[in-house]
């Protein structure tokens, strides 16, 4: 027989029973169909996460002081020495591969303007800021490092504040209340959206020194910088480059060998790492949950066939008599199983599709379906017809046509 | 005994010293026991014997759904027992046109795809599948009937449809096991004269019949008894034999 009889000879013979048909299929159905759904939202959600740790930047580390650990005692966060304009120069001279340094030191603060007032993060910065973090002003400009070291009151707003405050109009020359300290704005940043479940853009931005003199409550040094964040070259290591950094600044805070540091260095390429390695895990989730339901699926295929096969004996022994050899009945089977299998993937495909399409439209959940993800149910459920098919279409290529014929 | 008498023909059917004994448990079942006969070309035999007497596993023996346990069953010169599984399936395919009992055509598929069904396990492929299975279905006589399926049709349009099946591929012979058997008897006629004229035409029949009236359509008959021929005789003058 050729695949084309194979195919038409099947498809009669699925039509006879549409309900049983589909009724079998309802195992591939929902298997392939919950699969493209959840691999859907998962890549989506994702997708949104790297887009996310992009915008925080991947080649960028960020330090934070430690804590101590006298004698084996722990001191609480912040408890180390804190980080000072001296690390910042010992950083951008000492360490190979460095491209910008900024010192910052966050606070809240409120702005007022006339009688509109917003709660924000106030970043008090040295200029390199804009460098480190790759974060263009869409309006006006940043300070520069004079502007910076002079203690000028200009800030730079995120664009979350300045919808907040000016709605559409342009905020670039207006004076805010920071604090009750007047400042200008000389710049307004672009967009950067959400992270980490924190809107990116509610933000502040004032030249550190300024912002150490007059907004920051306590400080430890005159030169304390909070936190150091370090761009590093796209062509360098980023983990060679924080093992240098590590031992400039173990020998600056002049900790002995085997002694722990008191500092931290983070890097987005750890949060990464970390998302990688869970993605990881959910997929192997997502691919044993797809496996249980294709081979439940597969078990159902098994026995409507092998029932199929005892139904149709005495048309099998028919096929036999005029002339069918043993492969023309196996792939006669085998390619109903396969269709039938490749009808409740497709089924299932379409509806995972649909529901997913739904579901990000209702929801507003990112979704993203993988070209991958949709050949592989295809073809596994071609394959689960194969598999499941073969024992009842090996049982019917093996009647013996005499009592195939007399079956009643 | 050939209709165009040509010399040193190959016999379509040579059974030489047959036997078939099944095995149940213990017991051994000898279906056939040492049977030899000849079937020429054009021949229209009949097979007869009460019930059990071994018909059917003589039919299938000389339909190649089966071979003997000893002796010798050529069909067209070949020995079947030489013949693989696939190699039988082949010879039912293109030699032998079954008819059945119960007709065995194919629910909800019209007579043409009924008719056309052998054609699909052909090799190689007839060019017009279409065109065959029509004229097959003309020669029956259902040339109006060709896209019926069965439920539609009387028993003795399937059974034609079934004959029209048998005689797509131009077989060597048809073998009916009791055609007329599920057939009341004007239609059983209708059928026997379908046959007659297709032995006319010089088609090689062998029908089981365990009826004397049907048996004296054919030209030969062949009397089995518990798996053994005791007569093979011409069915010129049976009917009036019998009667006295
Ligand atoms: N597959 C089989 N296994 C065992 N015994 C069988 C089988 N087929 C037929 N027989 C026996 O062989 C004998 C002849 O059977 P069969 O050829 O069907 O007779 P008929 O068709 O003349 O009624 C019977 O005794 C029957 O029981
Ligand atoms: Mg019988």
């Amino acid at each position: 027989m050729s695949l084309a009889e194979f195919l038409k000879t099947a498809l009669i013979a699925l039509r006879r029973n549409v309900l049983r048909s589909v009724l079998t299929t309802l195992g591939i159905i929902i298997g392939v169909g919950s699969v493209i759904v959840m691999s859907a939202i998962g890549n989506g959600a994702s997708k949104q996460i790297e887009q996310q740790i992009a915008s925080l930047g991947t080649n960028q580390l960020t330090i934070f002081p430690g804590s101590t650990n006298v004698g084996g005692r722990q001191g609480g966060f912040g408890s180390a020495p804190p980080l000072t304009e001296k690390d910042l120069r010992a950083i951008r001279e000492g360490v190979d591969g460095v491209v910008a340094v900024a010192g910052s030191m966050n606070n809240s603060a409120t702005l007022v303007v006339g009688n509109a007032n917003w709660v924000t993060q106030l970043q008090g910065s040295t200029a390199e800021i804009q460098d480190v973090r790759d974060w263009p002003v869409k309006s006006g400009r940043y300070f520069d490092a004079t502007e910076a070291t002079s203690r000028r009151k200009v800030l730079v707003i995120g664009a979350t504040v300045a919808r907040e405050l000016f709605g559409e109009q342009d905020p670039v020359g207006t004076t805010v209340r920071v604090n009750n300290v007047p400042f200008e704005i000389v710049g307004v940043l672009t967009a950067k959206g959400q992270a980490g479940g924190r809107d990116q853009d509610d933000v502040v931005i004032a030249p550190l020194p300024t912002a150490r003199s007059r907004l920051m409550g306590r400080v430890r040094v005159p030169d304390e910088v909070g936190q150091i964040l370090v761009k590093v070259d796209d062509s360098h290591d980023l983990a060679e480059v924080q093992t240098d950094l590590e031992r400039v600044l173990r020998e600056r805070r002049r900790i002995q060998p085997n002694t722990p540091d008191n500092f931290a260095v983070r890097n987005f390429a750890d949060i990464l790492a970390t998302r990688s390695a869970t993605q990881r895990t959910l997929g192997l989730l997502l691919a044993s949950a797809a496996a249980i339901s294709l081979l439940v699926g597969g078990i159902g295929i098994m026995n409507i066939m092998l029932v199929s096969v005892t139904e149709r004996t005495r048309e099998i022994g028919l096929r036999m008599a005029i002339g069918a050899r043993g492969g023309d009945i196996l792939g006669q089977f085998l390619t109903e199983a396969v269709l039938l299998c490749l009808a409740g993937g497709l089924i299932g495909l379409t509806l995972g599709l649909g529901i997913a399409v739904v579901v990000s439209a209702l929801l507003s959940w990112p979704v993203y379906i993988s070209p991958g993800i949709v050949l592989l149910a295809i073809l596994a459920s071609a394959a689960v017809g194969v598999l499941f098919g073969y024992v009842p279409a090996r049982r019917a290529s093996q009647l013996n046509p005499i009592e195939a014929l007399r079956y009643e | 005994m050939t209709s165009e008498g040509a010399p040193a023909q190959v016999p379509v059917i040579a059974a030489r010293n047959l036997t078939k004994t099944y095995q149940l448990g213990e017991q051994a079942v000898h279906a056939l026991r040492d049977v030899s006969f000849e079937i020429q070309r054009g021949e229209f035999v009949a097979i007869m014997g009460p019930s059990g007497s071994g018909k059917s596993t003589l039919m299938n023996l000389i339909g190649a759904l089966d071979v003997p346990s000893s002796g010798q069953l050529c069909i067209n010169g070949t020995d079947i027992a030489t013949l693989s599984r696939d190699e039988l399936a082949g010879l039912r395919n293109h030699t032998i046109g079954f008819v059945f009992q119960q007709f065995n055509l194919l629910a909800r598929t019209t007579a043409l795809d009924n008719v056309k069904l052998p054609l699909t396990y052909s090799e190689p492929r007839p060019a017009d599948p279409d065109a065959l299975a029509r004229k097959c279905l003309e020669q029956v006589g259902l040339e109006g009937r060709m896209d019926h399926v069965p439920s539609r049709l009387s028993g003795g349009q399937q059974q034609r449809v079934a004959i029209a099946r048998a005689l797509v591929n131009s077989p060597s012979l048809i073998l009916a096991d009791e055609p007329t058997g599920a057939l009341d008897t004007a239609t059983s006629l209708e059928i026997l004269n379908l046959f007659k004229s297709l032995n006319a035409q010089g088609m090689t029949i062998i029908m089981v019949t365990h009826e004397l009236d049907v048996a004296a359509h054919a030209k030969r008959l062949l009397r089995v008894r518990d798996g053994k021929l005791v007569e093979d005789r011409p069915v010129h003058g049976l009917l009036e034999e019998s009667a006295t």
